[in-house]
């Protein structure tokens, strides 16, 4: 009996087996758990390709989304419509990368309590959106294609951003072969590019500020043409004798030509690059599309028309936004952000940060493109368009070629403490541009002063 | 009834989910207080053996005999050691038989073993008679009545009864809660069937306490952790075929019923011996039945169905081959046993590779290993009958090529998520939704994952009721191990030592492929989880093996399949 005693203890053999195996596994959980959660076709998160947990709201509290069983969206049509490119469709035409890079936040994941949350599984997200914004920037746009975008250019927030043509994800239209809903599924706030036209001499002006020194003392004299060889550039009619100032606010080709070519290609290429106008803005998860500008080793007729706007330039809308928003803020661009929040049974599992690009240019150029900013709707565009609010804008009409009309394009700032927005309008196929834009970014930015002041 | 289970199904949901917000920690806290309170006895109890006779020697020593079966020789290892150059290593077998009846027999000795004088092999011992090995004489000298009685006294009782009693009350507590809050989450229709699936088990629980009291023999640790794990089985019933539970609970029943009778079996080893031979009979027709009247069931033809039933008869093979298996020291001495009992296994592994069923054949192939080495000792029969596994393996994932896919995706699940590792993925990821403490009753997602209440039970239960809770399952079964490690120094028998280690060894064993399997440690076999996972003969086999490591149980009054003192003798009956 001693001797089966003592073989007895081969069982030990297999209690280890079994009790390393545990280990092990319990090892791999702590290390790969949170791995595991976010694979696609996690049944808690995901709903086929669309995270499938957790409730969006606007920066009230406004339902925007319900992600369990199957998505709810919000009960108005307008702002379902309205906010579709930033949650993304049933069918996963529109992505939503936002929502999928915060899938492990919202999911509320820990080692501990794995997804469980009070009451089921999800977080809420907040978003700095408004819903009222947002459906009076869907109103305000009509027809028109295009995209409106505003931002706190303090914080970072986003208070709207519309993408048209768009369409209510739940009574999904007939798209494929429609022309209205030609690109629907592309949010073009941060995934086109456009032609600038004109918005883009905020640009040149900047790097001339930098680099020439007397810029403020020089004049240029416009005959509404100027010669590069067999190529020129023209001005609609001729501005005479104008200041730099001036030139900015009558937007003159003719000055501007000779501006950018003063500045040299390189060097406004430079600060194309300085300004990060080239580069993507990356924000929840998102990364836009990417502008460009090729001034660089240019002859001086493409630089020309390089400084005001033309030839090859592109500019994404959120980052001129951007862009726009740091001469506001003196030179110190804010990233711009629509997730605010997200909270899991009462826990806070992401905050947003006013997270800064840090400073693109020195706040004296900044201040002195504020002042000329101004100086175009005070005397030039009219305060009266924007009753109350002291508007810093500057507008373009975008030549794209073909039998389209202009792209309309307009952006600029409120220079107020209190209501410190910037915004952005781009209108295909649009005409005018501050003819066609002022009245749709006015209404905005009357509905975000009643949004965020009152 | 109905208009209860109605109005808790209805209940206010912010109770509900303040209820189940408790829950997920109450549960696996009041459950590991109910581990510790059972386990620790059971891993902690002071090895006292029972003393049967004594050998008398003439200068006046008495060696105590504290097995049935005592070898007597020179080696460290024998149960009595005489350190005499004249006495071989292992010399001689004491054996002593139900009736109290002891005989003497030669174990290979060089010089002899004569009983008054005449040189025997085998001799049954009369009191008085002169015993001589290696030219010592000396005698046999049973325990009297009144020895038994006195040294039982002095051996510390297993278990208090009031201790069992609240053990079982803080079990039923337990159970009322977990099924509670199925209660809240199931639909109506299902609430019934969920209620009788639990109420059975606390019914069952307390008439079989309710019994061993009465018999006195309180110790009811090993039954509490059965009726624990018994129980989480029966929520994954609820989480995932709700329907089922009171078939799992009838199988419950009838696998009580095994463990009964068996362990009575057990009792009386010259019952055992004669049985012996219809338990083999047994355990190779039902193999046998199955491969002529079986269906084909997800690639291996091991169920028989008989009207509405479904079993798996190669389960109920399991018990009697460690019946068939297990074997008494004088069976052990004779060598042409094992041979038989290595033809036997062939049979077994023949009828289980016509039949398909891999999984189950391995686990019959680690048994046969362990009751091997239990027998011979021999580690190089160990690595030769390993080798040749290693090399049926090679031929037999050549012939079934649906074995060998378990093995290529083994360890890269994640390649292929949604064909071969889907259980799988959906397990770990399940797991990691469940985290550490669940996301409570009916809120997981596994019930949507084939055999979520079998195969891959784990992960069920881990997604509702956390990984701590199911850390503890497996703990239950490494518990039952270590037992029969224990018992195994106080063994009556080699057939109770070997037949408890075996059982033991068989449950540890489908917990690893099974529990190990689904986490993607080892590739998933489809072996059921003892006791947890949802399959009648898998439940009646668990308790069948139980029986087993309940008869090795010699703590004083502590086992039903264990006869002793007061009532111990054969004339009381």
């Amino acid at each position: 009996m001693n001797k089966i005693m003592g073989r007895a203890r081969i069982l030990l053999i297999l209690i280890l087996v079994l009790a390393l195996g545990t280990s092990f596994f319990v090892g791999e959980y702590f290390i790969k758990s949170g791995d595991w959660i976010l694979f696609a076709g996690s049944p808690h998160i995901y709903n086929a390709a669309n995270i499938g947990c957790g409730t969006i709201t606007d920066r009230d509290g406004m339902l925007l989304l319900d992600m369990t069983d199957g998505r709810t969206y919000a009960e108005n049509v307008q702002l379902r419509s309205a906010i579709i490119h930033w949650l993304g469709d049933r069918q996963g035409n529109i992505s939503a990368p936002a929502l999928s890079h915060y899938a492990e936040a919202i999911a509320g994941f820990d080692k501990i309590n794995g997804l469980y949350a009070y009451g089921g599984t999800g977080g809420t997200v907040t978003t700095t959106f408004s819903a009222k914004v947002q459906m009076a920037a869907l109103e305000a746009m009509g027809d028109y294609t295009g995209t409106v975008a505003v931002y706190n250019y303090k914080t970072g927030e986003l208070i709207c951003a519309v993408s048209t043509p768009n369409f209510d994800p739940d009574n999904v239209p007939e798209i494929a072969g429609v022309p209205e809903f030609e690109g629907v599924y592309l949010n073009r706030f941060t995934q086109s590019t456009y032609t600038p036209g004109s918005i883009f001499k905020i640009v040149t002006a900047a790097a001339a500020l930098e680099t020439i020194p007397d810029i403020l003392d020089r004049t240029y004299t416009c005959s509404g043409l100027l010669e590069f060889g067999e190529d020129r550039v023209t001005c609609e009619r001729a501005h005479g004798t104008l200041t730099f100032k001036e030139a900015f606010a009558r937007s003159c080709n003719c000055a501007f030509a000779r501006i950018a070519n003063q500045v040299g290609g390189d060097v406004l290429q430079r600060y194309a690059q300085q300004f990060k106008i080239t580069e993507a803005v990356e924000f929840d998860g998102i990364k836009t599309a990417a502008g460009s500008l090729s001034a660089a080793g240019e002859m001086p007729v493409n630089v020309a028309w390089s400084g005001i706007g033309q030839h090859e330039d592109l500019v994404n809308p959120c980052r001129y936004l951007a862009f726009l928003g740091a001469i506001a803020n003196d030179g110190v661009e804010i990233t711009p952000h629509f997730v605010d929040k997200i909270t899991v049974g009462g826990k806070i599992t992401y905050q947003a940060s006013d997270e800064s690009a840090g400073r693109i240019m020195s706040s004296h150029t900044a201040q002195i493109l504020q002042e000329f900013l101004r100086n175009n709707v005070e005397n030039y565009y009219g305060d009266d368009s924007f009753p109350g609010l002291k508007v810093c804008a500057k507008s373009g009409t975008a030549e794209v070629g073909g039998d389209k009309k202009p792209n309309a394009m307009f952006t600029g700032f409120v220079a107020d403490e209190n209501l410190p927005l910037a915004f952005i309008v781009a209108v295909e196929d649009g005409g005018y541009g501050r003819q066609v834009c002022t009245p749709i970014i006015a209404k905005i930015l009357e509905a975000c002063k009643a949004e965020l002041l009152e | 009834m109905d208009s209860w289970f109605a109005s808790i199904a209805q209940m206010d949901r912010t109770f509900v989910y303040v209820f189940q917000g408790i829950l997920r920690y109450f549960v696996p806290a009041l459950a590991a207080f109910i581990l510790l309170r059972t386990v620790r006895p059971l891993l902690t109890f002071r090895r006292e053996p029972e003393i049967w006779a004594w050998l008398c020697l003439t200068n006046g020593k008495m060696l105590p005999l504290t097995h049935w079966e005592n070898m007597v020789g020179r080696s460290k290892r024998s149960d009595v050691v005489i350190d005499v150059p004249t006495i071989s290593r292992t010399h001689a077998v004491l054996t002593r038989y139900d009736d109290g009846s002891w005989t003497i027999a030669d174990a290979g000795s060089k010089s002899g073993v004569f009983v008054n004088g005449e040189k025997i092999d085998i001799c049954a011992l009369e009191p008085e008679d002169i015993i001589t090995i290696g030219g010592i004489p000396m005698k046999l000298k049973p325990r009297s009545r009144e020895q038994e009685i006195t040294l039982s006294q002095l051996r510390t009782k297993a278990a208090n009864p009031v201790v069992s009693v609240m053990n079982t009350l803080l079990l039923t507590a337990l159970q009322m809660l977990i099924c509670f809050s199925y209660l809240m989450t199931a639909k109506v229709e299902v609430a019934g069937s969920i209620f009788a699936g639990f109420a059975g088990i606390v019914v069952c629980q307390w008439l079989l306490l309710g019994f061993y009291l009465f018999i006195r023999k309180p110790s009811f640790e090993l039954e509490t952790i059965v009726f624990f794990l018994c129980t989480l089985g029966m929520a994954a019933i609820s989480a995932v075929k709700p329907g089922e539970t009171v078939k799992q609970l009838i199988a419950m029943v009838m696998g009580l019923g095994l463990f009964l009778s068996l362990g009575w079996i057990l009792r009386d080893l010259e019952r055992v011996k004669k049985l012996r031979y219809y338990a083999a009979a047994a355990g190779i027709l039902l193999l046998i039945i199955t491969l002529v009247f079986g269906k084909e069931y997800h690639g291996a033809k091991n169920w028989l169905i008989i009207g509405s039933l479904s079993i798996q008869p190669s389960e109920l093979s399991k018990v009697c081959f460690v019946f068939i298996g297990a074997a008494t020291m004088d069976q052990i001495v004779n060598k042409k046993n094992l041979i038989l009992f290595i033809g036997y296994t062939l049979a077994i592994c023949a009828c289980l590779a016509v039949m398909n069923d891999f999984g189950t054949a391995l686990i019959f192939f680690v048994a046969f290993l362990l009751i091997a080495y239990l027998r011979s000792g021999s580690v190089g029969t160990i690595a030769l009958a390993c080798t040749s596994l290693g090399f049926a393996g090679v031929i037999a994932l050549k012939i079934a090529p649906h074995a060998l896919r378990r093995f290529t995706s083994w360890r890269h699940i994640w390649e292929d998520p949604l064909n071969t590792g889907y259980q799988q993925t959906r397990s770990l990821m399940c797991i990691a939704s469940g985290g550490l403490l669940g996301l409570g009753a009916g809120n997981g997602f596994m019930k949507n994952v084939f055999a979520g209440d079998s195969d891959v039970v784990f992960a069920t239960l881990s997604e509702e009721w956390g990984l701590l809770i199911c850390l503890m399952m497996v703990a239950c079964i490494i518990v039952f191990g270590l037992f029969s490690v224990r018992t195994a120094a106080m063994g009556r028998s080699s057939f109770y030592t070997i037949g408890s280690c075996t059982a033991a060894g068989i449950l540890l064993v489908q917990t690893m492929f099974n529990v190990l399997g689904t986490l993607d440690v080892l590739p998933l076999t489809g072996v059921t989880l003892p006791f947890v996972s949802n399959g009648g003969s898998s439940m009646i086999c668990a308790w069948g093996l139980m029986a087993f490591v309940k008869a090795a149980d010699t703590r004083q009054d502590a086992s039903f399949a264990v006869r002793q003192s007061q009532e111990g003798r054969p004339e009381d009956e």
